[in-house]
């Protein structure tokens, strides 16, 4: 699954959201199955496994605010990761993870080295196919119940990480997609609730992905819509690389 | 933001039943507004609901549009916090709300100093002075109409705060791009002149930022000796200004201080305050405050830029400082960095927004609530000075901004004192 977790630094108030629960009175699959069914309906073992890196673009929306920008991402084995966000009115905001480091950069606020759970994150988010790869990045993955999502009813998955909080994932019960994913979002900020829902998919060459994932943070909401994924294409050899202004601080 | 709303009301007399129907639509945005978007869940620790119950009959009742206001403002007051208000539209309200009436602007800057507005600066190339309009002069009337009455009536108006004041004073001197204004001023010596000035695009270079139509934004750096100074009328225009302040930091790394003026700057994007920050912090993990919402608590978190400045930091405030001037110079002055120099900021430090109701009138309410660092809310209180300098008509008439003069001497005393440890 790709999961987008664009916390810009103009946060403001949260509107709750509160998903009706009812108890689990059918045997739940156990979570590695629906974890793994995630794998075969958006493409199977063999598309994931040929599958070494990835160049996607679209655009980011606040439609409330009535920002919009341009998103880019490149990932590549194991876990190299860049994307630039380009929003209107607020500049560049550049984030990556290589060799161990993840960091983030703009015009807005500078320069910085995660840390801590953000981080973690930030490590989990950068692995190419983490979907695929989830036994490496959690230790627990337990199936907690049955939840109406968007009225389709979904298996509600606690995916438990090595380091930082629980995530809590919404597979569909009749197609197997991931719809929806709650987590606290570790940002420099603070800890923030957090909604990823995978409004749409689409098939991109082989491999199913959400289209349309609508996240909602802080009272905020984003519409990311990717236009393109493109697999295993050439990526210019610096791509990676960590950027000048993240070296002196690594250098510190 | 403002929501254009669709309907004109008479101010006096009985309503319509129509006009009442409006005024009950107001009322329930009003009410679902603050339900939904207060960052308490019980807004101002009452019972949200029973609020409702009691205020609909009110509202239903309400025979004129005064009654149906005074309903809607006891709703408000019973939350006991700043910034949620019902404004009337017409009349010189109608300034109180939209601020500048067009984007044509003389260059004229005011403040309302002993009851009279004095300009405090006049924009370079401006139509203000190529006719030679001065610091100091007063003006005295607009198009014929004297500014007295309205300044009188909207300071005596205890919901009216000085930044609204100035505002719609300063609107009166605006108007469409290309046309003309006649300016009665009181001139050095209070003699009597009388100016017809043109309306020009005003300085700055429109920035956009979603909704919020593009504002023109300036950015001012120079040197006074050695001390550097920067000046920028909005948190806007991030890439431009935020490189412009990264230059005057790498350009004054020698500079005895710095003098960021934030005088009349109403804020803009809060996150420009953690940049801005950035450069004159040096140790990481600092704070310039918290912002609280229903769901999280948003820390104001400054990252240290490299190059940055050491040296001592003046901050210039008055009324007309808001918002992300408050957090800046609040955040600075909680962490022991900057000296305030000036006048009370305006206590307007939450992200506070201005919609248009179903009646024509403007409601106004705060989403968040920010704590500063040093632990006090900024929204009703403000930034106090350390140092309070007040301007004057008489020192500006003389070419002093008594202000910045204040924060010279600073730098200045800091300088020797540090000279005379080593």
């Amino acid at each position: 699954m790709n999961r987008r977790i664009a916390l810009l630094a103009l946060l403001a108030a949260v509107a709750p959201f509160a998903a009706p629960s009812r108890a689990a009175d059918e045997a739940l699959p156990p979570a590695e199955k629906i974890l793994d069914r995630y794998i075969e309906v958006t493409g199977g073992k063999a598309v994931y496994d040929k599958r070494k890196s990835e160049i996607s673009s679209g655009h980011i929306e606040f439609a409330a605010g009535g920002i919009t920008g341009s998103i880019v991402r490149y990932a590549a084995e194991p876990d190299k990761y860049y994307s630039a966000m380009d929003i209107q009115g607020l500049g560049k905001v550049e984030m990556g993870v290589a060799d161990g480091i993840a960091w983030e950069k703009s015009a807005l606020l500078g320069a910085r080295i995660k840390d801590g759970e953000e981080r973690a994150q930030a490590m989990r988010e950068a692995r190419m196919n983490s979907s695929y790869h989830w036994r490496e990045l959690y230790t627990k993955a337990e199936t907690a119940g049955v939840e109406t999502v968007d009225g389709q009813e979904c298996y509600k998955v606690v995916m438990t990480p090595a380091a930082g909080k629980p995530e809590t994932l919404y597979f569909e019960k009749k197609s197997g997609l991931l719809r929806k994913t709650s987590l606290i979002a570790a940002s420099q900020m603070g800890d923030v609730p957090a909604e990823l829902i995978a409004a749409e998919y689409k098939d991109f060459g082989g491999m199913l992905a959400p289209s349309k994932i609508i996240q909602k943070a802080a009272g905020q909401e984003f519409t990311i819509t990717i236009d393109s994924v493109k697999a295993n294409e050439p990526i210019p050899a610096d791509r990676f690389a960590l950027p000048p202004e993240i070296q002196a601080l690594v250098k510190k | 933001m403002i929501a254009l709303g669709a309907c004109s009301l008479c101010a006096y007399g009985q309503l319509t039943a129509a006009q009442r129907q409006l005024n009950i639509d107001s009322f329930e945005k009003v009410w679902i507004t603050i339900r939904d978007k207060h960052w308490e869940k019980n807004p101002g620790g009452l019972d949200w609901h029973a609020v409702h119950e009691e205020f609909r009959p009110k509202i239903e009742q309400a025979q004129t549009m005064e009654q149906a206001r005074a309903v809607l403002r006891e709703m408000l007051g019973r939350l006991h916090e700043t910034h949620f208000a019902i404004f009337p539209g017409g009349g010189v309200y109608d300034a109180v709300q939209e601020g500048v009436q067009g984007p044509g602007s003389t260059g004229i800057d005011l403040r309302i100093l002993d009851g009279e507005a004095v300009v405090t600066s006049v924009d370079p190339g401006s139509p203000a002075e190529l006719a030679g309009v001065q610091r100091g002069w007063a003006i005295r009337e607009v198009n014929g109409m004297p500014l007295g009455d309205a300044i009188r009536q909207l300071s005596s108006d205890p919901s009216i705060p000085e930044i609204t004041l100035t505002r719609a004073i300063l609107a009166r001197l605006s108007g469409p791009a290309g046309g003309k204004i006649r300016i009665g001023f009181a001139a050095a010596g209070d003699v009597p002149t009388t100016l017809q000035l043109a309306l020009a695009e005003p300085r700055g270079i429109p920035a956009g930022f979603g909704n919020l139509p593009p504002q023109p934004v300036w950015i001012e750096t120079k040197k006074l000796d050695r001390t550097g100074y920067i000046r920028f009328n909005m948190f806007l225009d991030v890439v431009r200004v935020m490189n412009s302040f990264a230059k005057m930091i790498a350009d004054c790394q020698k500079c005895d201080g710095l003098i960021l003026d934030l005088r009349g700057n109403p804020g803009g994007i809060g996150a420009m305050a953690m940049g801005m920050a950035g450069y004159l912090v040096r140790k990481p993990g600092l704070r310039l405050g918290t912002m609280y919402t229903r769901e999280a608590s948003l820390n104001f978190i400054i990252n240290p830029r490299t190059p940055g400045f050491s040296g001592p930091v003046a901050v210039l405030l008055d009324a007309e400082s808001a918002s992300t001037s408050e957090i800046l110079a609040g955040g600075l002055k909680d962490l022991g960095r900057a000296r305030i120099f000036g006048t009370r900021s305006a206590a307007a430090a939450l992200p506070s927004v201005i919609e248009r109701l179903p009646n024509g009138d403007g409601f106004q309410y705060a989403v968040a609530n920010y704590i500063s660092e040093g632990g006090k809310p900024l929204e009703g209180a403000g930034v106090q000075p350390d140092i309070e300098v007040k301007l004057s008509r008489h020192a500006l008439l003389s070419g002093h901004d008594t202000v910045l003069d204040a924060a010279l001497q600073w730098i200045k005393s800091e300088t020797a004192a540090s000279h005379a440890a080593q």
